[in-house]
């Protein structure tokens, strides 16, 4: 009996002290690994990644599912160039708690570095519609953002549409959300919204250079040359020194003055501008073909010079127009498959394109 | 009212106490359970109080001096304590549970018990290189034997009891219950088939219970998951067995070599050579902490391929010294862990190199740091099985489990050809203690009966007549003969009852009747005869003599127990172990 009553008193007092040195562990160490997780996160804001994920793995060693840790851990790892390692830890992370948004815009990110796009577009959805302990609504259109610029670098034209449509209405309406807006809705393809953006815009701000400079070149994707040289000069009426704006000016007025199509051309002004095309072509096309030509395009040079010299009277010259300007653009055919290929956005360019159409 | 049901309820669980005393099975089932919980609560505030004296003399962003200072006042404190108070407190406490069980009747002072508890914590707080788990062992066992002592026990209940505290005091102290129980049965009572398997199993179940519900479920290494890369791998595991057993084989002699030498200085000196531990660990603890302490936090990082292969190697090498140094010198404190770091780092400086050279063949460095841990284990400690647990159930990962029985196998080998005493005994024999080993006994049973019987020439017609067969056995020198006819043996018939035959006057009648009669009686052999097989051995066969009081038994098939294929007396015994008569004529029938 003695002895029982002993063991179980000895028992009572050994619960009480383990818990007791149970919870002081406890405390202290919260305290180390919070110390050393400072001490990482300060690391690694100097840069000194390797530095930081060591301390913070120590503290991660102390106090075990710290998601904090884990997820400035995986940011190390990741700032360190250590990809494959930051998803694993993040990997740890989404198997606890797969709606964690956080977790996953980090993993969307690792998956970028990685080349693996498609499943950072996956991750980064999961993180615009995952859990977000703070201010979820501001960090899910920051990650829609992040995702938007992603998608306008890749020049995913459709996947930057979709991703902007739904953003419209939620984005900030300060000008210089409104402002970028815009220039998505014009790298996404999108020049008419784009226009209405930076009317919007005009509304508002009738003064803003920027909204002037975006409604331009919205208008010149929608091919509207002289609406969109009325708009860059605008612009530069208001910041004469945007040499970017200049230069746009510069390629609309050659435009202008080259485009065969434009209304209200006479005859002898279309045929001009044929003739100045055919002119152009040959000069791209003989930059590239080299001493020995392909027979075809000799053939086509040959015709063309023929085309320069002739004279044609007022009575052909409609005629010849448009034969000159199916010469033009058989020319500039034959000149994309040379190895260097012609700017896209070049003033020829855009209108043999526009013919082409 | 509430004043008289207090003492008849007190009489009652007194009563119930005094029954329970009185069923071995109910208290030995009662008393496992209590052991576990106990050993469960005490191993979980070593550990704990342990940490935070850790904590406390090694502060965040202490002076390196203190690594020096730090370990010497500590062994130069607890040596002092551990000679003048407590001298069965030094060391591992697994050679000293096992000296208590098999010589001492399970008998360890409850003053051992916390010098081992308070020596141990304070000396590895303080930085020795040595390991909680082979002193939580005797602290489990002592615990149980001192309650089984104090409940008046007998010392056989004592002996049975010790296993169990063993058992709960390693399933807490590594978070393994299955390797506590199979470590109890195969290195503390040198036998798997041990009868206290029973109350070990319940006592470590409890004991771990007790750890889980205070310290929560984290495993004692959180590991990745790995797995095999290629098949070649299977080689290099080969090439960790191989390089793990000479790892361990080095350990082990260098520890004897140096504990024998320490046990050769002159007495006076013994309360102060844990200094040269603590010193030791001390100086390589300034230029390398990681060597300081049982160091698992650095064995977590191997296992994560966390650390460089240059420093694994200088950390495999200076932990075996460091260890070797403060074992030998007398600091309280065990090997089981450092052999799980030495184990670690051996294995991942095997993984770093074979991952440089192959790497697509093989998995990272913390997978083979993984394996190394039982590698090691199995070849220090030499208890395989356990290893293999062990690392299961110490990791969680049940993948590596195929590696790490070749490895594992491999360094046992090794260790067992160039170190045929294992660590234990060694140290036991050092101290002039020799215990039996499953090894020793496992040679002791190896002589068997077929090599010592003889062919059964003289067995009796049971229609023998009593007077012939009298004059038969005054002629021989057994005092009993087989029975049998061509059915096979009837069973043994002693002189004696022939002879109280005659002399009733029945020496005309058959041996058959008598055989009948002393059946019928219940004094004869012939029902339930002894006997022997020829494959078991002849200290068995000795035992039975013992029981039966007869100088000879029969030897019968196992395939028919009718069937005798010889006899065996106890001279063909003695004389197979060499100690018979010169000049027998008996000549025992290979």
């Amino acid at each position: 009996m003695g002895t029982f009553t002993l063991v179980f008193l000895a028992m009572a007092a050994l619960f009480a002290a383990d818990m007791f040195l149970a919870k002081m562990e406890k405390a202290e160490s919260q305290v180390e690994a919070a110390r050393l997780f400072e001490q990482g996160r300060g690391l690694m804001q100097r840069g000194e990644n390797a530095g930081a994920i060591e301390r913070i793995k120590d503290a991660i060693s102390i106090e075990r599912g710290n998601r904090d840790y884990l997820r400035t851990l995986a940011q190390a790892q990741f700032a360190a160039g250590k990809t494959a390692e930051a998803e694993s830890t993040l990997t740890e992370l989404l198997q606890s708690d797969s709606t964690d948004g956080l977790t996953s815009l980090i993993m969307g990110r690792v998956m970028v570095k990685e080349g693996r796009f498609a499943e950072a577009l996956s991750y980064f959805h999961r993180a615009m519609y995952g859990h977000w302990n703070e201010n979820a609504a501001e960090n899910r259109l920051r990650v829609r953002f992040e995702l938007i610029d992603l998608l306008a670098q890749r020049n995913s034209k459709e996947e930057l549409l979709a991703e902007l449509l739904p953003v419209q209405d939620d984005a900030p309406r300060d000008l210089r959300t409104r402002t970028r807006m815009g220039q998505l809705f014009l790298l996404a393809g999108s020049p008419a919204r784009a226009v209405d953006v930076f009317r919007g815009i005009l509304h508002n701000a009738p003064g803003n250079a920027d909204a002037y400079a975006g409604l331009g070149a919205a208008e010149f994707a929608r091919s509207n040359y002289r609406a969109a040289q009325r708009d860059f000069q605008t612009t530069l009426r208001l910041a004469p020194d945007d040499q970017a704006t200049r230069q746009r000016l510069d390629v609309c007025n050659e435009l202008l003055t080259l485009d065969p199509t434009m209304r209200g051309l006479s005859p002898a002004e279309h045929f001009s501008r044929s003739l100045k095309l055919v002119e152009l072509t040959v000069d791209e096309a003989r930059q590239c073909i080299g001493p020995n030509p392909s027979p075809e395009l000799q053939g086509l040079l040959d015709k063309a010079g023929t085309a320069l010299k002739a004279h044609v009277s007022a009575a052909h010259e409609s005629e010849v127009s448009e034969s000159n300007l199916d010469l033009a653009e058989q020319l500039w055919q034959a000149r994309k498959a040379c190895k260097s290929p012609p700017a896209v956005d070049s003033s020829l360019a855009l209108v043999l394109t526009k013919l082409a159409q | 009212m509430d004043s008289n049901q207090r003492p008849s309820r007190m009489a009652k669980l007194s009563r119930s106490l005094d029954r329970l005393r009185q069923s071995e099975d109910q208290l030995s089932l009662v008393l496992s359970l209590l052991i576990g919980a106990l050993v469960g609560l005490v191993v979980v505030a070593f550990i704990l109080l342990t940490g935070r004296l850790a904590a406390r003399m090694y502060p965040a962003g202490g002076s390196g001096w203190r690594r020096i200072l730090v370990p010497v006042l500590g062994s130069l404190s607890t040596g002092y304590l551990l000679w003048r108070y407590f001298p069965f407190a030094r060391g591992s406490g697994i050679p000293q549970t096992r000296f208590a069980l098999f010589i001492d009747d399970g008998r360890i002072l409850f003053r051992t018990v916390l010098g081992k508890f308070f020596c141990c914590s304070a000396s590895l707080a303080s930085g020795i290189a040595l390991g909680r788990e082979g002193p939580s062992v005797q602290v489990g066992a002592g615990l149980a034997s001192v309650i089984a002592r104090n409940l008046g026990l007998n010392p056989k209940q004592v002996k049975a009891l010790v296993p169990a505290g063993c058992a709960a005091a390693l399933a807490a102290a590594f978070n393994t219950p299955i390797a506590a129980v199979l470590f109890s049965l195969e290195e503390i009572m040198g036998d798997l088939h041990a009868s206290v398997l029973g109350s070990v199993v319940l006592s470590s179940a409890t004991s771990w219970m007790v750890l889980h519900l205070i310290l929560g479920d984290d495993p004692l290494f959180h590991v990745a998951g790995y797995r095999a890369v290629h098949p070649v791998e299977f080689g290099v595991y080969a090439v960790l067995g191989v390089v793990g057993g000479l790892g361990s084989v080095s350990f082990v002699k260098l520890l004897l070599g140096l504990r024998a030498w320490f046990m050769r200085l002159p007495k006076w000196t013994a309360c102060f050579q844990p200094v040269a531990g603590g010193l030791t660990v001390g100086l390589i603890g300034y230029f390398v902490p990681e060597v300081l302490g049982v160091g698992y936090n650095h064995v977590e990082k191997v296992l994560n391929g966390d650390i460089v292969l240059k420093v694994v190697v200088l950390l495999a090498v200076l932990k075996i010294v460091a260890t070797a140094v403060c074992y030998a010198s007398g600091n309280a404190g065990g090997i089981f862990g450092p052999a799980l770091f030495i184990g670690a780092m051996m294995g991942a400086s095997v993984g770093g190199v074979a991952h440089t050279l192959f790497p697509s063949y093989t998995a990272g460095p913390g997978a083979y740091a993984l394996v190394g841990m039982g590698t090691a284990f199995a070849g220090i400690v030499r208890t395989p099985l356990t290893s293999v647990f062990m690392i299961f159930e110490i990791t969680r990962d049940y993948t590596i489990i195929v590696p790490l029985m070749i490895s594992n196998l491999i360094a046992y080998f090794i260790s067992y050809k160039l170190q045929k005493q294992p660590i234990y005994e060694a140290l036991a024999r050092q101290e002039g203690v020799h215990l039996p080993t499953a090894h020793s006994r496992a040679l002791a049973e190896r002589m068997q009966v077929s090599e010592a019987m003889r062919s059964p020439s003289a067995v009796l017609s049971p229609d023998l007549l009593i007077t012939m067969v009298l004059r038969k056995m005054k002629a021989g020198e057994f005092d009993a003969w087989p029975v049998g006819d061509a059915e096979g043996v009837w069973g043994m018939i002693r002189s004696s009852e022939l002879e109280q035959a005659a002399d009733d006057g029945a020496s005309n009648q058959k041996v058959a009747v008598i055989l009948r009669e002393g059946s019928r009686s219940g004094h004869s052999t012939t029902e339930d005869p002894p006997y022997v097989h020829p494959d078991q051995s002849l200290s068995l066969a000795l035992e039975q003599m013992g029981t039966s009081g007869l100088n000879v038994l029969p030897v019968v098939s196992r395939a028919n127990v009718h069937q005798l294929v010889g006899i065996i007396a106890l001279d063909d015994i003695l004389n197979a172990y060499g100690v018979a008569k010169r000049g027998s004529s008996m000549e025992p029938n290979d």
